[in-house]
């Protein structure tokens, strides 16, 4: 998997970051990793089509889930609940169409399949043997993950 | 509160309707996340996103006479995304009307309405602004 790919999302990750919540983005080490598993408390999975397939994986905690929402919508939050995931739900399809903007201009020609949440649950994707990446990022209100899995079309 | 200073585009008119437009986003969301059963506030919630809904189009409408007014270059792509954004709020609405509101499907719309408007008004609608300081900011 190209660095290129993990950079296109770990830019418009900070880029959406930087602009709806204000807040800042560091980055921590690249792991290969040989499963994709949603582990955190707040699972957003956007399937990617096109000339790259696979899919990204955010990973978010709960305290952080809510905060990011609060942040937004100047309320409290004190529950994962449909306006919460939908709206975390929401941050990762907008960063995921912004990552594809930025592949479309090195001519890789993607769609993103409408993003799927699972809260609290730990789901297998499958990679069909295949390895993934996984990138940790901190900020100032927690540590959340991204996963990838991108194939060039043969 | 919703609004933010950031959200500022430097347009008065823009920024009004921006205050107005998350105004009653806000009340809309505090309605549909009130710890009140479905049932008994089923009727402020479809008041609530009615009132939303215009003023989405009214906004929209205004913002995009600006633009043609101050001679633009964004318009087109503008006009796109708004039609665009419309026309997902309109397909919910019609869900609405025909199957019913059900609270699931109100947190969905509410708390897409919220992420879209802020990513909207955050990038998109921010170059507007920079538009006219580059012209030197006497257009109104
Ligand atoms: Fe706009």
């Amino acid at each position: 998997m190209k660095s290129q790919y993990v950079n296109s999302f770990y830019q418009a990750t900070q880029d959406v970051f930087r602009l709806m919540l204000d807040i800042n983005l560091e980055r921590g080490e690249l792991q290969v990793i040989e499963d994709m598993i949603s582990s955190k408390d707040a699972n957003v999975v956007l399937g990617v089509t096109g000339d790259l397939k696979g899919m990204i994986l955010f990973g978010f905690p709960k305290k952080m889930t809510l905060e990011m929402v609060k942040i937004m919508s100047g309320m409290e939050m004190d529950r994962i609940d449909g306006f919460v995931s939908s709206a975390l739900g929401e941050i990762a399809n907008i960063i995921g169409g912004n990552a594809l903007t930025t592949l479309a201009k090195s001519h890789y020609i993607c769609d993103i399949v409408p993003p799927q949440i699972f809260i609290g649950e730990y789901k297998a994707v499958s990679m069909a043997n295949e390895k993934a990446l996984h990138l940790p990022l901190m900020t100032s209100i927690g540590e959340f993950e991204i996963n990838l899995f991108l194939k060039e079309k043969e | 509160m919703m609004w933010k200073e950031k959200y500022k585009v430097g347009v008065p008119l823009i920024d009004e309707q921006h205050k107005e437009l998350f105004k009653r986003l806000s009340e809309f969301i505090q309605v549909v996340q009130s710890k009140i059963p479905w049932e008994e506030k089923l009727e402020s919630v479809r008041e609530t996103m009615l009132f939303m809904k215009e003023y989405v189009i009214i906004h929209f409408e205004a913002e995009e006479a600006y633009q043609e007014k101050i001679k633009y270059p964004g318009i087109e792509r503008h006009r796109e995304v708004h039609a665009a954004f419309k026309e997902e709020v309109n397909s919910y609405v019609t869900l609405f009307e025909q199957k019913g509101l059900s609270e699931e499907k109100a947190q969905e719309f509410s708390a897409k309405l919220m992420t879209w408007l802020i990513m909207h008004v955050c990038q998109m609608d921010q170059k507007i602004g920079e538009y006219v300081e580059n012209k030197g900011g006497e257009i109104q």
